[in-house]
């Protein structure tokens, strides 16, 4: 009896991380038919008639037999089409259209991807969480569609084995034809082909805006521009990624892994090098932003896990969308609860925030005259919450480019120049943070302030002078110390003096301007 | 500062509360003499006193005749320290006596000496006023109060509001006139600048009994008490139907001058002085001339060349004068000054700090900078 159960291993997604399938299929006479259980998803239950059509169309027949498909363990909900693989390769095998040969060792392989009619196999989501927790459980080949094998690739010590059709299957498993294995990728080979989406030297004037991207990167800073509609924020904000020091191979994992799963990945795309840059409209909803929904999906925070979260028209953001940020900022965690599904998602981002001066967008502008008055100036401007400005340690003006300059032949410096000096002071924060949990300034809390950023005695008296006469907070201080400490890394000094703080009170300046 | 009460007081506040024609007042207390006999007189039903008061009239004095209504306003001008100013009273301010429709009775909170200034100006504009139109206020307002000018306006929120801070920084006293009771502060926003107000010598006052509610049309009727009070007036800012405008045909009725801000000759918000610049109003060219025309004049050179050479004392490295020489051509973006100075962008910003809080300097919405008057 026991010979009529074929076992085969999958994996499926649960948040981030895979975990093991089992499907089982158990075939025998009487009335015709396929059952899939163990919680399938709606995908899942119509997988039997592509699996029916596939292997009919690779040439085996379907024998007339009640067949049972069971995804073990029972318990969890699995979903999507990355189970008709491994169904379809069980049934044949059950059915013994399909003898495997005898040098193929099925228990230590595992099997994932979409089934069409004719027998193609199709990419599926979520591969490399898969793939990873193939390898935690001691798996030694995968066979995968060919459109996710570079995904894999960055994964040392797997055969992954890439099809693009059932046959080739039928044809391995039979000994008939062996399948290609995918080449490793190294990271460091990927590395190189980090892109850089928008480059610092396309950017003409705005120099003041400039040194403030680099800092804010330096530091790891979150930020907010205030400008006039086309200073040039989106802009500005694109650079941001490509000054950002490159990925390390954990980064790219972690980020990859989230891409994955939402099906972001461009088809046929490897590891996440570049860092991602994630622009939600103004519209977006808290579940969209967060991560939510039915099966708890991860939000846009989420999606820009070690890059950057841009914010585009700040105050037109939902109230509940705008407060909902307040977690993923202070923890660099979300978690996402809903009633059939639970899920942390790591959501480490750099928020770059932008929006207008006032409902006209033209209030402080030489160019156009504001038609907004005060009282209205001030309701659009509360849109922002203060908890929320409180975790922006950098808050900029931009002001508009004059047509003279936009003209101007002179490149301005290249992204990559700029990266340079990130790298150097991103790497002295490294080494001072060892040990601590933290890597960057922006991390520091009120009491590492007081540890890491003192400040020369001539920097504190002019701090403090500056707290009297431009009205400054007591937030504003612990802010301007930070940032202040970033200053000093990307000069590569040690200790915060007068020219450091003076620096960073200026990217205080909307405190004294705007939310007074 | 503490009003002195007196126990005609609430009589007082009982005939401002039917909110007569000031006239009808004034004939009433020409008959009876003060108040308190006018209300006794209406009491007893006097067949004199009906013939005056018609119908609707008393009516509305029969409603707050009763002896609580009484307590009441007695009650409301103790809390508020609210002291009653007569048309017979001899400190009674001369202003107001040669206006038409002259207010027989004043409610006065804080020091009613203010009135007596020889030295007074009203400043009015719109409610909704722009951000520009609120710092010409202000800076103008400043400017006046440091030559020992009050300025009188109409604790609004916008314009007035600015008139009133203005002259409270510049170290003057400033008068604010109601159009409600004063144990209210209409708009509720302004509560704040009332206590500024008050602590800084200056007063609030209005012809409207406490209690009284601030009803519309209270507002183009005081403005009348506005214009009064002051000897020229000056129009910051109102658009072509504006209140503001009741000010300057008070004023104008009244033989006044009026000055009126150009403002930006494109924004909308100014359509009301353009307007009243065609027709003749006289139009603002600064501070120093409004003194000069009004004979206000203390020692002028001495005023203006301050302002001109603390830009070049103040320079301490050689990147601060710099700033200081770029800045003294007038207002300034940070692009603009980069060029101008020639210093890379972290120096110029941490020169531009110093020079803010040694406050040489002020920072402008728009990543605007200019040298502090």
């Amino acid at each position: 009896m026991n010979e009529m159960i074929t076992r085969l291993l999958s994996f499926g997604v649960s948040g981030v991380n895979g975990f093991p399938v089992n499907v089982e299929v158990f075939a025998i006479s009487g009335m015709p038919g396929m059952e899939i259980i163990g919680l399938p998803d709606t995908s899942i239950r119509e997988s039997k008639d592509r699996v029916n059509a596939a292997i009919i169309n690779s040439g085996k027949n379907m024998n007339p037999m009640r067949i049972t498909v069971n995804l073990a363990p029972a318990d969890m909900k699995k979903e999507g089409p990355s189970f008709d693989l491994p169904i379809a390769v069980a049934i044949m095998i059950s059915l013994r259209q399909v003898v495997p040969a005898p040098d193929i060792d099925l228990t230590g392989a595992a099997f994932f991807g979409e089934l069409g009619l004719d027998g193609q196999v199709r990419p599926v989501n979520g591969v490399l969480p898969m793939v990873i927790s193939a390898k935690e459980n001691g798996v030694k080949t995968v066979i995968l569609p060919e459109k996710n094998a570079q995904e894999a690739a960055c994964i040392q010590g797997l055969r992954i084995l890439p099809v693009c059709h059932l046959k080739q299957v039928i044809f391995w498993l039979e000994g008939k034809e062996e399948i290609q294995p995918q080449e490793q990728v190294p990271f460091e080979t990927l590395k190189n082909e980090a892109m850089i989406p928008v480059d610092m030297s396309q950017i003409k004037g705005q120099k003041g805006a400039r040194r403030a991207i680099e800092v804010a990167a330096a530091g790891g800073h979150n930020m907010l521009m205030v400008g006039v509609p086309g200073s040039g924020k989106t802009m500005l904000a694109r650079c941001i990624p490509g000054i950002l020091p490159p990925m390390s191979f954990e980064e790219a994992l972690e980020t990859t892994r989230i891409h994955s799963i939402c099906g972001k990945l461009p088809s046929g795309s490897g590891l996440m090098v570049t860092r991602p840059f994630c622009a939600p409209h103004h519209n977006a909803s808290v579940a969209s932003l967060i991560g939510g929904g039915q099966d708890a999906r991860p939000g846009e925070v989420s999606l820009a896990h070690n890059g950057v979260l841009f914010l585009d028209e700040l105050p037109e953001f939902s109230r509940g969308a705008l407060e909902a940020l307040r977690q993923p900022l202070e923890d660099g965690i979300v978690s996402v609860a809903r009633v059939k599904r639970q899920a942390m998602y790591q959501s480490s981002f750099m928020l770059v925030a932008a929006m207008n001066p006032c409902p006209c967008g033209y209030f402080g502008s030489n160019r156009r005259t504001c038609r907004c008055t005060p009282p209205e100036i001030r309701r659009y401007l509360d849109r922002v919450s203060g908890p929320l400005l409180d975790r922006i340690d950098l808050q900029i003006e931009v002001d508009s480019v004059p047509v003279s300059e936009i003209n101007e032949s002179q490149p301005s410096e290249s992204s990559a120049a700029v990266a340079e000096r990130v790298g150097r002071a991103r790497i002295l924060q490294l080494e001072r943070y060892q040990g601590t949990g933290k890597h960057c300034n922006a991390q520091l809390t009120n009491t590492d302030v007081k540890k890491y950023c003192s400040p020369s005695s001539e920097a504190v008296r002019l701090l403090n002078s500056a707290v009297d006469t431009l009205r400054l907070s007591m937030r504003a201080y612990q802010r301007i110390l930070k940032v202040a400490r970033t200053i000093a890394d990307l000069s590569g000094e040690e200790t915060v003096s007068s020219v450091h703080i003076a620096e960073a009170i200026q990217y205080r300046e909307l405190d004294q301007k705007y939310w007074r | 500062m503490n009003a002195v009460t007196t126990e005609n007081d609430q009589y007082d506040a009982w005939l401002a509360s039917a909110c007569l024609p000031p006239a009808k007042v004034q004939e009433l207390l020409g008959i009876y003499g003060d108040s308190r006999h006018v209300y006794e007189a209406f009491v007893r039903k006097e067949p004199e006193i009906n013939e005056i008061l018609s119908p609707g009239i008393s009516i509305l004095l029969e409603r707050n005749c009763t002896q609580e209504n009484l307590t009441r306003f007695n009650v409301l001008m103790k809390k508020y320290c609210i002291s009653v100013l007569r048309f017979s009273d001899p400190e009674y301010p001369e202003s107001l006596r040669l206006i038409d429709d002259s207010p027989a009775i004043l409610f006065c909170q804080g020091n009613p000496e203010c009135m007596k200034s020889t030295r007074i100006l009203s400043m009015v504009g719109s409610r909704a006023a722009s951000y520009a139109g609120q710092k010409a206020a202000q800076r103008i307002a400043e400017e006046l109060s440091r030559h020992h000018v009050s300025i009188v306006s109409g604790l609004a929120c916008g314009i007035d509001a600015s008139a009133h801070q203005g002259c409270l920084d510049g170290g003057s006293s400033t008068i604010a006139v109601m159009g409600c009771g004063l144990d209210k502060v209409y708009p509720k926003d302004n509560e704040a600048l009332r206590d500024r107000i008050l602590a800084g010598n200056g007063l609030i006052v209005s012809e409207y009994a406490p209690g009284e509610k601030p009803s519309g049309w209270h507002f183009p009727f005081r403005n009348r008490i506005i214009a009064g009070l002051s000897r020229a007036l000056i129009l910051v800012e109102a658009r072509i139907r504006s209140g503001s405008m009741t000010s300057v045909q008070h004023a104008l009725n009244q033989g006044k001058d009026v000055f009126v801000y150009p403002g930006d000759p494109d924004s909308e918000f100014f359509e009301g002085n353009h307007q009243l610049l065609r027709e003749g109003g006289i139009y603002f060219t600064g501070t120093e001339d409004i003194l000069e025309d009004l004979h206000w004049l203390d020692n002028p050179p001495a005023v203006r060349q301050n302002i001109g050479c603390s830009a070049e004392r103040e320079a301490s490295t050689p990147e601060e004068a710099a700033v200081l020489h770029a800045l003294e051509k007038g207002k300034m973006g940070f692009e603009q000054l980069l060029n101008a100075t020639g210093l890379n962008p972290s120096i110029l910003m941490s020169t531009l700090t110093i020079l803010q809080i040694s406050g040489v300097t002020e920072a402008l919405p728009g990543k605007q900078y200019q040298l502090k008057h």
